[in-house]
């Protein structure tokens, strides 16, 4: 039977998940976006390793490490390089306003509890709470991708988005098989390698690495 | 089995043929060679298929592996055997002319890849017409298709090539659209893509879906094979592409469309309908006439060619139409009758076309234009090339006892068996039909005297005509095997009509190879209707000729030799007081301004004396009827709706991913609920 410290453990690290989602969609500087990633994925790792303890499943203690490693520590600082390197402003320059779209994430999360009720009825793992709270993680990843004009912003956008597949994959089956994890772990790094050198790109051929620009690209 | 055998060893030679060509595009030389040596080689094999076919039954292979769409098989029959019998011929035939032609190609485009996509082209067209497995022929058919489009833009650099290329590809895709969807009507009701279930399950299909099926296949091989409306791409791609080319889809390519037609009609989806037929048989007529009065008024001569393809392909949905309605009336003699004369014309055509094409390829070849106006006076030098083309002229105008001749007398005769129609209606509307194709041959040879007539006879209108020299031997061999096979093919037909009789009794139910011939002659019909013997014809002209020849020499003999200029009017005779080629067409063209609806414009510079003219400019051009009034507001509307739909388009990526958001929100909402 799980201890309840393990379950209270779980139920907190979630909430400090979700608790980041708000923080990240209410910063308004590029900064801060990067640390409050950081710190969601600590979180991540976390319950990542409570999750390996309490199923003594020894594959999610290394993947645990790895997220923390890859996702805490060196996506954070390639990104904060990046930042630094093209010279881009700090603020966070969104498309909707932030006291607004803090409200169109509440609805998300709403939404997201809503969504995953029947399913959650039928959970019996035991991090079957942590299924609503990885529904509005991905979707508020993807809120934050469409939201805000920054280039780098869309990338952490999609990091979050990770995130909540990550938690949806433990929180219903224990997380997915070790190859899996790895392949996921290392596309996300090429991804955002990739999408560094793009903002490169773009800041050099437009100045800005403003994405709305872009549109000039049309035709 | 040998027959599996040497299927297989077609396709694999002919796709390693493909790649050494590319491969060799380095050394132009050494890479003509291999493909073109390649391309005959299997050609020659193609035929030695079919003549296993034709003695020793069909052949069926199937594919070493499994597939989601059943087995993939090719099976060839008797119908499939004599396509790819026409298939192979002319490719041999063009194969040879290739040699040489694609001499001139060295050093300004890569040659290389005209031998790989020709042999690539070659071996699609032989599993089109072999593939017996839906999905199958459509990657098929797609191969044929890319494969002519990369040939038509071969010559990329010029002016106006690629656009034609891509019309071709677009028109080519809205037929292939319309198959495949036929195909999947027809997969809903058999539950799989091999062609054997098909026939089962038309019988299946309710009459409104079964005719659905039959106008979608009506639509789509018949913008392959050049019906009108769907024509435009003919004029446009033919033109563009080399002359080989051309030759190949002119004479072969646009017959596995009609294939295709024969396939699926009595095969496949069996004729019951009556109006079906007179469908076909209008379209026919349509294509046939129209096709042959643009040719008519074509100065160009590859364009005027193809518009003669339309005409032709139109002759032969005339027959096939026929054969259609005699068929959904249970007479089947009858049709076998009509659907052996559409066979023969598919076989003549397939031998005079090419031979015309490569004609004109060789006139290109040696004069660097396709523009009449700017020809003349070939004859004396390109001797045999005019010889050649002569016989393809007269064969395309169905002068007996060329092949030309018999197939359409054939379809004539089958036309006037009508009577035998029990419906009054019926009765009277194939009767005017025969009335168009009679108008169509007359203007045909019109064409055709106007083709040959400006373009070899009189003196050269250009200086590249002046210095004009024959082409390479390779060339002439390509074309003599041709002119000789048209007329082997006219003269010894009753030879060949029994075959095409085995041919055509599996699929409208009836042999008349008993009652057709008759020694060497052909009885079409019992009793004492018609009937002709193409050797006596031949036996006759050649006596007559010979005795006109020797009577004028007997009673004739040696005349005085004056030599002295002609009374010229006071100025002096050149190539600009020659007969011109609009000349020659105009009264047609007036005539039927209706059709053309010429548009003329006449210039004049002004001088201060009313006696003195100085520059006058009169040009006459025809209204492209279907590029105005069928094509140009299709394409306006097309691009009307793209614009409406391009406003989503904003070029923005958080309006992208706002949609996939809100579609993701929306998905999630919806199955909750």
């Amino acid at each position: 039977m799980v201890s309840t410290l393990s379950l209270d453990a779980i139920n907190t690290l979630a909430a400090m998940i979700l608790l980041a989602d708000f923080m990240l969609v209410a910063s308004s500087r590029m900064r801060s976006l990067t640390r409050i990633f950081a710190l969601q994925s600590l979180a991540m790792g976390g319950l990542a390793a409570v999750v390996a303890f309490e199923t003594g499943a020894e594959h999610i203690y290394v993947i645990a490490v790895l997220s923390v490693a890859l996702k805490a520590v060196v996506i954070p600082r390639f990104i904060d390089y990046i930042t630094e390197k093209i010279q881009v402003n700090r603020e966070v320059e969104p498309l909707i306003k932030i006291p607004g779209s803090l409200l169109i994430c509440a609805a998300i999360t709403i939404l997201a509890y809503f969504v995953t009720e029947p399913i959650m009825e039928l959970g019996t793992a035991i991090t079957s709470n942590c299924l609503a709270i990885s529904f509005a993680t991905v979707l508020i990843g993807m809120f934050l991708m469409v939201s805000r004009k920054k280039a780098i912003t869309q990338v952490i956008g999609l990091l979050v988005v990770e995130n909540g597949v990550f938690l949806a994959a433990i929180s219903t089956t224990y997380s997915m098989p070790m190859v899996v994890e790895l392949g996921v772990f290392f596309d996300i790094f090429v991804g955002v390698v990739i999408m560094g050198i793009f903002a490169f790109r773009i800041n050099r051929t437009f100045e800005t690495v403003d994405s709305t620009v872009l549109r000039r690209l049309k035709d | 089995m040998l027959i599996d055998q040497l299927f297989v060893v077609l396709i694999a030679l002919s796709l390693l043929g493909a790649v050494i060509a590319a491969v060799l595009n380095g050394r132009p030389k050494a890479s003509v060679r291999v493909a073109f040596t390649v391309s005959s080689i299997s050609s020659l094999l193609g035929l030695a298929i079919t003549l296993l076919v034709f003695s020793q039954g069909q052949m069926r292979w199937e594919l070493p592996f499994a597939s989601p769409f059943g087995s993939l098989s090719f099976t060839i029959d008797a119908l499939a055997a004599f396509f790819l019998g026409t298939i192979s011929v002319v490719t041999f035939a063009v194969s040879l002319y290739s040699f040489g032609y694609a001499d001139h190609y060295e050093g300004k485009y890569p040659v290389g890849m005209l031998g790989a996509m020709f042999n690539i082209f070659y071996v699609s067209m032989v599993m089109v017409v072999s593939s017996s497995n839906a999905i199958l022929f459509l990657i098929m058919w797609e191969t044929m298709s890319l494969s002519s489009f990369f040939l038509v833009i071969f010559e990329h650099r010029h002016e106006g090539t690629v656009g034609s290329g891509l019309f071709y590809l677009i028109m080519t895709h809205i037929g292939t659209a319309a198959i495949g969807l036929g195909f999947l009507l027809t997969y809903a009701q058999s539950g799989s893509f091999d062609f054997s279930s098909f026939p089962t399950a038309a019988q299946g299909m309710s009459d409104l879906l079964r005719s659905a099926v039959f106008l979608l296949w009506a639509v789509g091989f018949g913008a392959k094979a050049g019906i009108i409306p769907l024509h435009v791409w003919l004029p446009r791609a033919h033109p563009a592409a080399p002359s080989n080319v051309s030759a190949l889809m002119s004479a072969v390519m646009v017959k596995t469309a009609i294939y295709m037609l024969i396939r699926c009609y009595f095969d496949f989806l069996g004729v019951q309908d009556a109006w079906w037929g007179i469908a076909i048989l209008a379209i026919g007529c349509v294509s046939a006439l129209l096709g042959v009065m643009y040719a008519l008024i074509e100065s160009d001569i590859k364009r005027m060619l193809a518009f003669s393809t339309v005409e032709n392909i139109g002759i032969i949905m005339i027959a096939l139409g026929v054969a259609m309605v005699f068929e959904s009336y249970g007479l089947n003699e009858l049709a076998a009758l009509a659907m052996i004369a559409c066979l023969m014309h598919v076989l003549s055509h397939a031998l005079f076309k090419s031979l015309l094409f490569m004609g004109a390829g060789s006139v290109l070849h040696a004069t660097h234009t396709r523009n009449m106006e700017k020809l003349g006076g070939l004859a004396k030098r390109m001797p045999y090339t005019s010889a050649m083309f002569f016989v393809g002229a007269l064969s395309a105008a169905a002068i007996p006892p060329l092949c030309g001749f018999i197939s359409e007398w054939l379809i004539f005769q089958a036309m006037l068996q009508s009577f035998n129609i029990p419906e009054t209606m019926v009765k009277i509307l194939i009767p005017v039909a025969l009335g168009t194709l009679a108008v169509t041959g007359a203007l045909a040879a019109a064409a055709f005297l106007k083709a040959f007539g400006i373009t070899f006879l009189a003196r050269p209108r250009s200086r590249d005509a002046e210095d004009a020299q024959e082409v390479p031997k390779s060339m002439l061999w390509g074309m003599g095997l041709m002119a000789a096979l048209c007329v082997l093919v006219g003269v010894l037909s009753f030879a060949i009509l029994p075959v095409l009789d085995q041919v055509s009794s599996p699929l409208v139910g009836a042999s008349i190879a008993d009652s057709l011939v008759d020694g060497i002659e052909i009885v079409p019909t019992v009793g004492e209707f018609s009937q002709v013997s193409p050797p006596l014809i031949a036996i006759i002209l050649l006596a007559v000729m010979a005795m006109v020849m020797v009577l004028s020499q007997v009673y004739g003999g040696r005349r005085k030799v004056v030599k002295a200029d002609t009374w010229d009017c006071g100025t002096p005779l050149t190539a600009r007081t020659e007969y011109s080629g609009r000349g020659f067409s105009n009264p047609i063209n007036r005539m039927f301004s209706w059709v053309y609806r010429p548009i003329r414009t006449f210039h004049e510079t002004k001088h201060p004396s009313p006696y003195i003219r100085t520059e006058m400019r009169y040009t006459s051009t025809t209204e492209p009827v279907f590029d105005k009034y069928l094509y140009g507001p299709t394409e306006a509307a097309v691009r009307w709706v793209a614009k409406k739909v391009s406003v989503i388009q904003t070029g923005s990526i958080q309006t992208y991913l706002g949609y996939i958001f809100v579609v993701l929100i929306l998905l999630l909402v919806v199955l909750r609920l």
